[in-house]
C-alpha cells in the first residue's frame, strides 16, 4: 500500500490537506489457506519476498488477468516460479479460505489451472463476510499444481489475485489440507533463527537469563536481559518485535 | 488507477468527516482512574483522536475474540498467543483510552467501526462476525478465530498506516508504530498456526 501513498500527495493535493490521509486504510484480500503465495511470504515461510509480506492482502489488478502478481511490478516475486513454492497437499476437493480486510461487493469469484477455469463462485454483488470458503472438486487435476484464485469486485474495475501451490490428493486430508507432523520444539536454542520452513512454527524455547530475542517462546517465570535489566516473564507466549520488556509490555515483562 | 485514488481518498475524507470530528460531549468521566504508563505530548490533531478512538473500538472487539479463543482453542500454541494478545491490548487499551482523556476528547466513537461500509468496504469485524465465532466448534473454530484475527490485525496495521502518516503526536505515532509491528508479526505466528 507504500506505494498508493506518493502519487495522491501530488495529483490530489489541491483539494485540500485533509483528503491525503488514509490512502492506504482501504485494503482488500487473499487465500490464506491453503497458503497463497503472498501469504507463504507474509508468515515467513518463503524469506526475501519484498513489500508484499507486509500487505498479502494489496494483490489488487484489472479484472481477467492470469496473473500471480496481478500486474503490480513491485509483487513479481509472486510470479517467479524459480523460488521453488511449497506446494500443500491437499484432498481431491479443497477448501479455499479468503481473508478479507475490506468487505467489497463480489461480483465472483474464479479459480482457474493454467488456462482452463475450474469453478466460479457467485458473489450476488453483496459484500462478503469477513472470511469466505470454498470448496472446489480438484480431482481432475492430480498432482503439484498451481492455482490462480481470483476475487472479482463488483463496483470496481479490478480484481485480487492469489496463487496456491498444491499437491492435489497426494495422501488423504480434510478439510483441504494434511494434518502436520508432530512439531519439533523441543531444541533448546537461544538464536532466533528464521529459517524458512513451511512446518509448524518451531520456536526456540528460551534459555534462562539469556537476551530478549523475538521469535522465542517465553515461559511463565522465564528471565531475560534486555538493555541492561533484568525481566521476569509474566505471561507465556512467543516474542515478536515490539513485545521486547518495556514500559509498553508490563503484562509480559516484570522488572526485577 | 486516477479513479481508484480518487475513490480512496473521497472515501478517506468521508472516514475522517465521520471519526476525525467526533465532537461530540464526552460521557461524564471520573477524574483518570487508570494512569497512563505512557505520558503523550498535548500537541496533538484530528487523525491522533480519531485513530486512538478507532483503536480503542478494535481493541474491544479484539479482545472478545481473543478471550474466545482462550477458551475454545484446542491447540495451546493457539491459547497461548490469545492470552499473550489479551494482557497486551488490555494495557494498550488503558494507554489510549488514558491520552484521549488528557486530551479532554470522547474515548468512544459515536458508532461501530463498521458503519464504513459506503466508503468501499466494511472492515473485517463486524457484530456479525463475533456472533458467528461464539458459535463455531472445535477444529472450525481455530481455523474461524485464526482467519477472522488475521483480517482483524490487518486492519490493525492499516489504521496504523494513517496515523504515522497524518497524526501530529510523537507518542501516539510511535505508538502506532508498535502497534504495526506486532500485528504484523501476530499476523505472521496466525498463517503459521493457519496451515500447520
Amino acid at each position: 500500500m507504500r506505494r498508493f501513498i506518493a502519487y495522491p500527495l501530488v495529483a490530489l493535493g489541491a483539494l485540500g490537506s485533509t483528503l491525503v490521509v488514509a490512502a492506504p486504510a482501504l485494503a482488500h484480500g487473499y487465500v490464506s489457506a491453503p497458503p497463497s503465495r503472498q501469504a507463504l511470504c507474509a508468515s515467513g515461510a518463503v524469506a526475501d519476498c519484498g513489500q508484499i509480506q507486509f500487505e498479502p492482502q494489496s494483490v489488487e489488478g484489472p479484472k481477467g488477468l492470469k496473473s500471480c502478481d496481478g500486474g503490480v511490478a513491485g509483487f513479481s516475486v509472486l510470479s517467479d516460479e524459480s523460488r521453488d513454492w511449497p506446494a500443500k497437499a491437499v484432498a481431491a476437493k479443497a477448501t479455499f479460505t479468503w481473508v478479507m480486510t475490506a468487505r467489497h461487493r463480489t461480483s465472483n469469484w474464479e479459480y482457474f489451472i493454467g488456462d482452463k477455469k475450474i469453478a466460479t463462485v457467485d458473489g450476488g454483488n453483496a459484500q462478503p463476510d469477513a472470511v469466505v470458503t470454498h470448496t472446489i472438486d480438484l480431482s481432475a487435476f492430480p498432482g503439484r499444481q498451481k492455482v490462480l484464485a481470483v476475487w472479482n469486485i463488483g463496483d470496481t474495475a479490478n480484481a485480487f489475485y492469489s496463487c496456491i501451490d498444491l499437491n492435489v490428493g497426494a495422501s488423504g486430508g480434510s478439510g483441504g489440507t494434511i494434518p502436520s507432523t508432530a512439531p519439533s520444539t523441543t531444541k533448546p536454542a537461544p538464536a532466533p533463527a528464521p529459517t524458512p520452513t513451511t512446518k509448524a512454527p518451531a520456536v526456540p524455547i528460551a534459555e534462562g537469563g539469556a537476551g530478549w530475542a523475538p521469535g522465542v517462546a517465553y515461559r511463565t517465570g522465564d528471565k531475560v536481559t534486555f538493555e541492561g535489566k533484568t525481566y521476569k516473564c509474566r505471561q507465556s507466549h512467543s516474542s515478536i518485535r515490539s513485545w521486547e520488556p518495556s514500559i509498553y509490555t508490563l503484562a509480559l515483562w516484570l522488572p526485577l | 488507477m486516477r479513479i481508484r485514488h480518487a475513490a480512496i481518498l473521497i472515501a478517506a475524507a468521508l472516514l475522517l468527516g465521520a471519526c476525525g470530528t467526533a465532537a461530540e460531549a464526552p460521557p461524564s468521566q471520573a477524574p483518570a482512574a487508570v494512569q497512563a504508563a505512557v505520558q503523550a505530548e498535548d500537541g496533538h490533531n484530528d487523525t491522533d483522536v480519531m485513530y486512538l478512538q478507532m483503536m480503542v473500538a478494535h481493541h474491544g472487539q479484539g479482545l472478545e475474540m481473543v478471550r474466545l479463543a482462550e477458551k475454545n482453542a484446542k491447540r495451546g500454541e493457539i491459547r497461548t498467543l490469545a492470552r499473550a494478545i489479551e494482557v497486551t491490548q488490555r494495557d494498550e487499551v488503558k494507554l489510549m483510552t488514558g491520552w484521549l482523556k488528557q486530551w479532554s476528547a470522547p474515548t468512544t466513537v459515536d458508532h461501530a467501526p463498521s458503519a464504513h461500509a459506503d466508503h468501499g468496504g466494511l472492515p473485517a469485524t463486524g457484530p456479525e462476525e463475533i456472533a458467528a465465532l461464539k458459535k463455531a466448534k472445535g477444529p472450525a473454530f481455530e481455523t474461524a478465530f485464526l482467519n477472522l484475527f488475521i483480517a482483524h490485525q490487518h486492519n490493525a496495521v492499516e489504521m496504523a498506516h494513517l496515523e504515522t502518516k497524518q497524526g501530529s503526536n510523537a507518542e501516539a505515532k510511535a505508538f502506532a508504530d508498535r502497534i504495526s509491528a506486532s500485528r504484523a508479526d501476530q499476523i505472521k505466528q496466525m498463517l503459521q498456526l493457519l496451515n500447520s
